[in-house]
């Protein structure tokens, strides 16, 4: 176990998983060790982020908790992988979803929290994301804000529906990779922006299930024996199976493979096989990029899924870009064949791979920070990357931006009020180029590295809300009147965080703090009803200040925008999830958050 | 032909100097039109949809088929039944006798997903109608079903002899066609009818749609007729289950309520919103038609919900389509989601007429009353409703003062003439 030397302090606990899920048997690397940083743990597990519990609700029992610091499970670095035992269920999704946490963390630079911050007075766990392995008999599994939990089912492979399966098989949600990934991701955006899964329209609710997948797949990346194992078999090409002899020269395009030939580029394959669902992410991923799919699908995964394919085909893009020196030597001197590659070869290409990897999944996630607090579109996430990235590494000498810039522009994915794909067009806007107006907030406190004490927190709110309420004008806010009370639509400021991050010009460690501003107006479902059905509609701006307080960015969705209402409207009526039951029933469920399960229907 | 002479002339049997005539009866909850289009100085009819819900059944039907009979001297041009469900072709079962009689039966019009030679259609049938079943078992045997998500299973079960009827061709008489999008007829057994076929697609996203996950348990009766829980799934063998009050789960136990209201939310709640979401995806395999006869166009979408719709509302020239269209079948009964407000909006303001059937029986939601104002808004009030016909022990509709120009009323229909 890896020890860190100055105070014996624990870092790891190795616990064993799949790579993919249980179809893939031992082949592919599926079996790998994921190090997951070390903490204390009870029966369960139960940690600091998240409480495992087995209760399954469809036959009314608990399955016995793993206590992962028993002595046999220790030496063994976890337990095996097994389907029929419960415990390594349990293992497992703690596990992924521990190494899904990390990841954030690390790109974020900070430790991220839940949603939710209230539970039961008096239990200590209230403030955990619970985790139900197998939480029920259906083929589905979904994050859920009200009951604080990620929710894994189960169900028996059946009819014609089967793929690898065994008719009769139960398949376990909770032991594909991916999708505890997957659904993970989904509660950690909802912890970190709170307005995100408003169902606003079509690309808001497609956002959710593309991050939650590309999040899942580049974690693919960082599985090494699996990786070695596709690399050999590509010739390094990871993108695709078969060995062409040239490497394509600028611009590769992206012709991945079925996921059973490619592991690395499919998601939770035992799951769709069983299902029959979720083939348009290999489609995507699969053939050309079509600028007209943007119109056409709506679907939330099948949307997602262009958006997926966009963020891949710039990844293989970068990493094709810097393993062709090596391709180059390694095709001179012959280490090179169809099916050999020279293992040091091999694990040069994976060292990239997972590296580019790595980056491309910190630069999306870091994008998060740069997000509008509502109502995102396809192209303001572009927005956010190219903002996220540029602030990070001012040079892009290995095009990552510009590979980005070109898959997204290939996918018709077209930011609004945008007049060119350049790199400098993309870059959020300060008020000063909004409105020729320099901003500037005083009397921000930050101490330090800590977490600022409630009393400073209070205070920086204060601050907060006078600035924004002084400049409603140059921040995008609204300044109408509230029908109810007369004044001005109020302001709320949300989630003021700060970002460290190492000075591109000076070496030296710079802050900024991100702050989204919100509103919110009472508006009718449908104007011409207005005894009808009612929602909050939201409007705000996220605001990145520099450390002396100046506005360096005002990212807006404006309360006033009448054209987004209509859309959201136009949204609710007509493609919500729920419209069956609005349909029949004349009743709306719930219109300020997505219900992932009724979305997922799959997961 | 102006309003009077087709006032008196609808009071006798239709003539081909009255343009083409649309007749939409009252069946209750359903649809049944007639279409008859003057050729050559007689008519050709189509009948578009016969049926009604089961839930909704105001005992009209075998009048309606002896009047389309009637009407038609038992010869139809072309049959469309748009959708496999009870409210849209179960006369052809229950006036299959009458219909059998017919001299003549051109063609039968069935959306691609009827195609019993087509394997993908047939999988998705076979296991459609396979979770309908179990559904409408299940929900007959619960505790407190909810009636309306019963009412949409209802409507897809039972539908074997009226689908047999039309896939044999009325019993061998007509031809059999399978459309989907993209599909354009010119050639009909109507001499200058050309038909556009806008739906149903046949793309993936389409199918994934058409195909909800379900491995969820149902009630079924037993042996001993009494309700048992079938497809019980036991993921782990008995020794991995720990009874509540054991020691090992002191530190994930869940308090009794939220453990009651966990179970309630988990285990007994997803299979509502499956029965909606099965008829859902079949009200959207509707064949979705813009006929096109002298210059007028037709626009008969069945039930199409905004799945269907909005896949080629986004189609170049959907737009001037819709600008052209001098007459419309209401979706779906005037459900809320049937008729996209984009679509609506781009009718041509005050140029066309439109036909509801419906009434607020079995579902009171539907038709929707901010749609079926917006409709009128938009058609400057040349709507009908079917229930506004006052039929005995049946839902009543709100009364129709003035009927709109071109339009005629029987005791069991409605009329539109569109002058040619």
């Amino acid at each position: 176990m890896p020890v860190s030397r100055e105070n014996t302090r624990l870092l790891f606990r190795p616990l064993k998983a799949y790579a993919f899920d249980p179809t893939q048997g031992r082949t592919l690397g599926n079996y790998m060790t994921i190090n997951v940083n070390y903490e204390e743990l009870q029966a369960g597990p139960v940690g600091k982020h998240l409480m495992v519990i087995d209760y399954d609700a469809s036959n009314d029992c608990y399955y016995a908790p793993v206590d992962l610091d028993d002595r046999s499970v220790l030496l063994g670095g976890g337990l095996d992988p097994s389907e029929t035992n419960p415990q390594f269920h349990q293992q497992m999704a703690y596990a992924v979803a521990s190494e899904t946490i990390r990841r954030f963390e690390f790109a974020l630079g900070r430790a991220v929290k839940w949603r939710f911050q209230t539970g039961l007075k008096g239990d200590p766990h209230r403030k955990l994301l619970r985790i139900f392995p197998h939480g029920m008999q259906d083929t589905n599994a979904f994050y859920s804000r009200e009951l604080r939990a990620l929710v894994f089912g189960y169900f028996s492979a059946s009819g014609d529906q089967l793929g690898s399966n065994l008719p009769g098989q139960t398949v376990f949600t909770c032991l594909s990779h991916d999708i505890i990934a997957h659904e993970t991701t989904h509660a950690l955006i909802d912890g970190l922006r709170q307005h995100f899964n408003e169902p606003t329209g079509p690309d808001a609710l497609a956002f959710h299930e593309a991050f939650a997948d590309i999040v899942a797949l580049f974690q693919h990346f960082s599985f090494k024996d699996a990786l070695l194992n596709t690399i050999q078999k590509t010739g390094g090409l990871l993108h695709q199976l078969e060995l062409k002899p040239d490497v394509p020269s600028s611009q590769p395009r992206i012709q991945a493979e079925l996921p059973t030939l490619n592991p690395l580029v499919g998601l939770a394959k035992q799951f769709g096989e069983a299902m029959g669902l979720r083939g348009m992410l290999r489609s995507a991923l699969g053939t050309q990029p079509n600028s007209n799919d943007l119109d056409k699908l709506t679907e939330p995964h099948a949307r997602g899924s262009i958006l997926v394919a966009a963020v891949f085909d710039a990844f293989f893009t970068v990493y094709l870009r810097r393993v062709s020196d090596l391709l180059r030597i390694a095709r001179s001197g012959g280490a090179i064949e169809p099916d050999n590659v020279h293992p040091d070869l091999a694990n040069r290409l994976a060292e990239e791979a997972n590296k580019t990897a790595g980056h491309f999944s910190n630069i999306c996630i870091r994008a998060l920070d740069y997000c509008p607090p509502v109502g995102i579109l396809f192209g303001d996430f572009l927005r956010a990357l190219i903002t996220a990235d540029a602030d990070l590494v001012p040079d892009d000498d290995l095009g990552y931006r510009e590979a980005l810039i070109n898959a997204f522009r290939s996918r018709g994915i077209r930011p609004r009020d945008v007049f060119s794909y350049s790199e400098e067009s993309l870059l959020w806007n300060s008020p000063a180029q909004n409105y020729g107006k320099d901003l500037q907030c005083d009397g921000l406190v930050f101490d330090g590295t800590r977490a600022a004490s409630p009393a400073t927190q209070k205070r920086n709110a204060v601050v907060l809300h006078r600035f924004a309420d002084q400049n409603r004008k140059y921040l995008g806010l609204s300044e109408r009147k509230d029908t109810r009370n007369g004044k001005p639509v109020a302001i709320q400021p949300h989630s003021f965080h700060p970002l460290i991050r190492v000075g591109p010009d000076t070496g030296l460690p710079e802050v900024q703090f991100f702050v989204e501003f919100m509103q919110q107006r009472d508006e009718l479902l449908d104007p011409s009803d207005p005894k009808g059905q009612r929602f909050a509609f939201h409007g705000g701006t996220t605001v990145v200040f520099e450390q002396d307080g100046r506005v360096r960015y005002a990212i807006q969705k404006s309360l006033d925008n009448a054209e987004r209402l209509r859309l959201q409207r136009e949204y609710l009526q007509q493609t919500g999830e729920e419209t069956g039951l609005a349909m029949y029933t004349g009743k709306f469920p719930d219109m300020q958050h997505l219900n992932f399960a009724a979305i997922h229907r799959g997961y | 032909m102006n309003k009077k002479s087709a006032k008196k002339s609808a009071k006798k049997n239709t003539k081909a100097s009255d343009g083409i005539r649309i007749r939409m009866y009252r069946v209750g909850f359903g649809d049944c039109f007639l279409v008859s289009l003057p050729v050559d100085g007689g008519y050709k009819h189509m009948l578009v949809d016969c049926g009604v819900h089961a839930r909704g059944d105001i005992g009209t039907m075998d009048q309606v088929v002896a009047d389309i009979a009637q009407e038609t001297g038992g010869k139809l041009a072309v049959v469309i039944a748009t959708h496999a469900h009870q409210d849209h072709i179960s006369g052809f079962a229950k006036g299959k006798e009458t219909f059998k009689g017919f001299a003549e039966v051109g063609e039968v019009w069935m959306p691609w997903t009827e195609n019993l030679k087509d394997d993908q259609a047939s999988k998705l049938r076979r296991k459609r109608l396979a979770l309908a079943m179990q559904l409408e078992q299940h929900f007959k045997l619960a505790a407190n079903p909810s009636p309306q998500a019963l009412s949409a299973v209802m409507n897809i079960t039972g539908n074997e002899s009226a689908l047999d009827f039309l896939h044999s061709g009325f019993g061998g008489k007509a031809k059999v066609r399978y459309l989907q999008a993209g599909d354009q007829i010119e050639k009909t057994p109507v001499p200058g009818l050309s038909v556009k076929v806008l739906g149903p697609p046949r793309d993936q996203e389409f199918l994934s749609r058409m195909d909800p996950p379900a491995g969820q348990r149902y009630l079924h009766l037993g042996d001993n007729s009494k309700p048992v829980t079938g497809n019980v799934v036991k993921p782990f063998l008995e020794r991995w289950v720990v009874p509540r009050r054991d020691r090992s789960l002191n530190t994930v136990r869940l308090d009794e309520t939220s453990q009651k209201e966990l179970k309630k939310q988990l285990a007994d709640s997803s299979l509502d919103s499956l029965a909606f979401t099965i008829d859902q995806a079949l009200n959207n395999t509707s064949v979705v038609t813009l006929l096109t006869f002298s210059g007028q166009n037709l626009l008969f979408p069945g039930d199409a919900q905004y799945g269907n719709w909005q896949s080629w509302l986004q189609q170049e020239g959907s737009a001037d389509l819709l600008d052209g269209i001098s007459f419309y079948k209401v979706s779906h009964h005037g459900s809320f989601n049937a008729t996209p407000k984009g679509a609506l909006e781009k009718m041509p303001l005050g140029k066309f007429a439109a036909m509801a059937s419906t009434q607020n029986v079995p579902w009171a939601s539907i038709p929707r009353m901010p749609l079926m104002k917006a409709l009128a808004e938009q058609a400057k009030n040349k709507v009908v409703r079917s229930d506004s016909l006052p039929i005995r022990q049946a839902p009543k509709g709100p009364a129709l003062s003035r009927l709109p120009e071109n339009f005629e009323k029987g005791d069991l229909w409605y009329d539109y003439f569109l002058p040619v």
